[in-house]
């Protein structure tokens, strides 16, 4: 489809038929009055732009090929750098606790009522259960996270190796690559993304389709995520939008999820599975010997 | 542990590994991934490709992996001199390496060299308090010199800060029974069953721990939890029939005076008697009439 795009006089309604005029056109007017009458209303829509060759050429496949590299050279240059990380044992202890009491909350139906309800206190038990978070410290996790001298260098280091080439890539872009129309998308958009798509183009009359570099940058940047982890392998440190999302939930994780468990442990009612498996035992055997 | 289709598949490389096909690497691998212990193939194929210099260089960086596989596989063959020279190899590659230390102290356990060994173990876990491996090693030790407690204490320890890691569990239930401490080798069991409740081995390994208890509660218990692996293995499961033959007589015994309206279940037994005397005459006809009779005096008892 996009390759259609730059190819040679293209109409934007009849996308299939062969071109006629063989030489470059910047802008074309199609030619029968009979098909705008539709399509008066929206005057700006009416026209196709045809697209240089050469943008295809020498500004999007250069663009998404630089961001390949520099994706990759971020992959290595974060293996080198990588510290190795000593695991705090409260947080691997709290990881633990969690998996159990998922179990707990899994398998409650399958042991007997007085156990369960053991277990259960050995949880959630207000002073000294092990899912019980008292209040002061759920605000510390994060505090503690930051003033942890080692743990604030390991997160600015993986932040600069994301943030600098992401900064510089940008500048890049919008340096060289700008004041041209890049490129069309393929389906209608409002007015209200022609500053974000389109900041180098001064036309305020160009349909909004039409977008410059700057947003196929963006769109380089969310989309090569799928690329990357095809080459490089499920742990690649490309993945800046996950780790975005983890790191702005991380200092409340432990203390949350904890008290989540606890909640969801406090509600669960006990219902003793096993005196229905003396009857399915019953049938069974029923099944194999009659 | 291991399903199904691994199982046949790990089963047809080592047909075509014996009997000379190619393929040596992937089995190794697999073995590797599955975690199945068989030290003898391990320790002919992997030493097939290490001595190879061709194979050898084939593998890249994989090759250090398979030294650490192999003189593993070594030591549980008690080829020590083997073992010995895979680890100095990986000693002169990597000379400060936790992995390495660890390969050592096996060594060393291998050798009989309890002390040194644990010292080696304690001073690794200083650096590095948090590597299961490591304290599992420990409690093997415990375990091989027949220190039952430590082993016990070591264990119980790792499992506060590693709660949800099942073979631990395990390893801690059998350590119980065969100390006899039958409670608390139930509670490790109800571990089990509740991270796994799928698994039949468990419910009836519980329900024997339960019935070695004893009292009519605990009997009653057991009788459940043999018929859930009844119904977990569809039948098939001898020791779980024998149980609920015995798990009904006792009941029966222990009641005699009190009239229990407990039957929820009263021809489980008949059922179960019945579908083991079919098992019987197909498997074994010889032992036909020791099972008739062993089972008349159950019910008359």
């Amino acid at each position: 489809m996009v390759s259609q795009l730059y190819d040679k006089t293209l109409s934007f309604r009849t996308p299939f038929t062969p071109n006629q005029k063989p030489h470059k056109q910047k802008r074309k007017k199609s030619k029968s009055s009979t098909h705008r009458h539709r399509h008066r209303y929206r005057a700006s829509m009416a026209e196709d732009l045809v697209l240089d060759t050469a943008i295809r050429d020498w500004v999007l496949i250069p663009l998404s090929v630089v961001m390949v590299l520099i994706g990759i050279l971020r992959y290595f240059v974060s293996k080198l750098m990588r510290s190795s990380q000593v695991p705090d044992p409260k947080i691997v202890k709290e990881g633990q606790v969690i998996v159990r009491a998922r179990n707990l909350r899994a398998g409650a139906n399958f042991i007997s009522p007085k156990s369960f309800r053991a277990r259960r206190v050995y949880f959630c038990n207000e002073e000294n259960g092990l899912l019980h978070v008292p209040k002061g410290q759920a605000q510390n996790a994060q505090a503690q996270m930051f003033s942890d001298p080692n743990m604030a260098m390991d997160m600015m280091k993986k932040n600069l190796s994301m943030i600098i080439p992401q900064t510089l890539t940008f500048a890049w872009v919008n340096f060289f690559f700008s004041g041209f129309v890049a490129a069309k998308i393929p389906f209608p958009l409002t007015q209200r993304f022609r500053s974000m798509l389109q900041n180098g183009i001064d036309l305020s009359t160009v349909d909004v389709s039409y977008v410059s570099s700057r947003s196929w940058y963006f769109l380089n940047l969310f989309g090569l995520r799928g690329l990357f982890s095809l080459i490089l392998g499920e742990e690649n440190a490309t993945d800046d939008t996950q780790r975005m999302m983890q790191m702005s939930g991380f200092g409340f994780d432990p203390s949350k999820s904890l008290g989540a468990e606890k909640d969801s442990l406090d509600i669960i009612q006990h219902e003793w599975a096993l005196p229905k498996f003396e009857q399915r035992a019953e049938t069974v055997l029923k099944d194999l010997v009659g | 542990m291991v399903t199904k289709t691994e199982e046949t598949q790990l089963n047809r490389l080592e047909n075509q590994v014996d009997n000379g096909g190619g393929g040596a690497w992937e089995y190794l691998c697999l073995v590797k991934k599955l975690k199945v212990r068989r030290p003898d193939k391990v320790l002919r194929h992997g030493l097939s490709i290490l001595n190879d210099p061709k194979k050898r260089s084939a593998l890249g960086p994989d090759v250090w992996t398979l030294y650490e596989q192999v003189s593993i596989a070594a030591m549980d063959c008690q080829c020590l001199d083997v073992a010995k020279d895979c680890i100095k190899v990986l000693q002169k590659q990597f000379p400060e390496s936790k992995r390495v230390g660890r390969l050592e102290g096996i060594l060393l356990e291998a050798k009989g060299l309890w002390a040194e060994a644990e010292k080696a173990y304690s001073s690794l876990l200083e650096d590095n308090p948090l590597d299961p491996v490591l304290h599992k090693r420990r409690v093997a030790i415990a375990k091989a010199q027949g220190n039952f407690p430590t082993a016990i204490e070591w264990l119980n320890k790792y499992l506060e800060t590693f709660m949800a890691d099942h073979d631990a569990w395990r390893e801690l239930a059998e350590i119980y029974v065969s100390l006899q401490m039958y409670k608390q080798a139930a509670f490790c069991y109800e571990e089990l069953i509740l991270s796994q409740p799928t698994v039949p081995l468990y419910h009836l390994a519980y329900a024997d721990v339960l019935y070695t208890l004893g009292g009519v509660d605990n009997i009653l218990l057991a009788k459940k939890y043999y018929a859930s692996t009844i119904d977990l293995t569809g039948g098939k499961n001898t020791k779980a029939l024998f149980g609920i033959c015995l798990c009904s007589s006792a009941i029966a015994q222990l009641t005699k005076g009190r009239n229990k309206e407990d039957k929820e279940s009263p021809e489980l037994q008949s059922l179960a008697a019945a579908a083991l005397e079919k098992d019987y005459k197909q498997r074994a006809p010889a032992k036909l009439l020791l099972l008739t009779s062993a089972l008349k005096s159950l019910k008359t008892s």
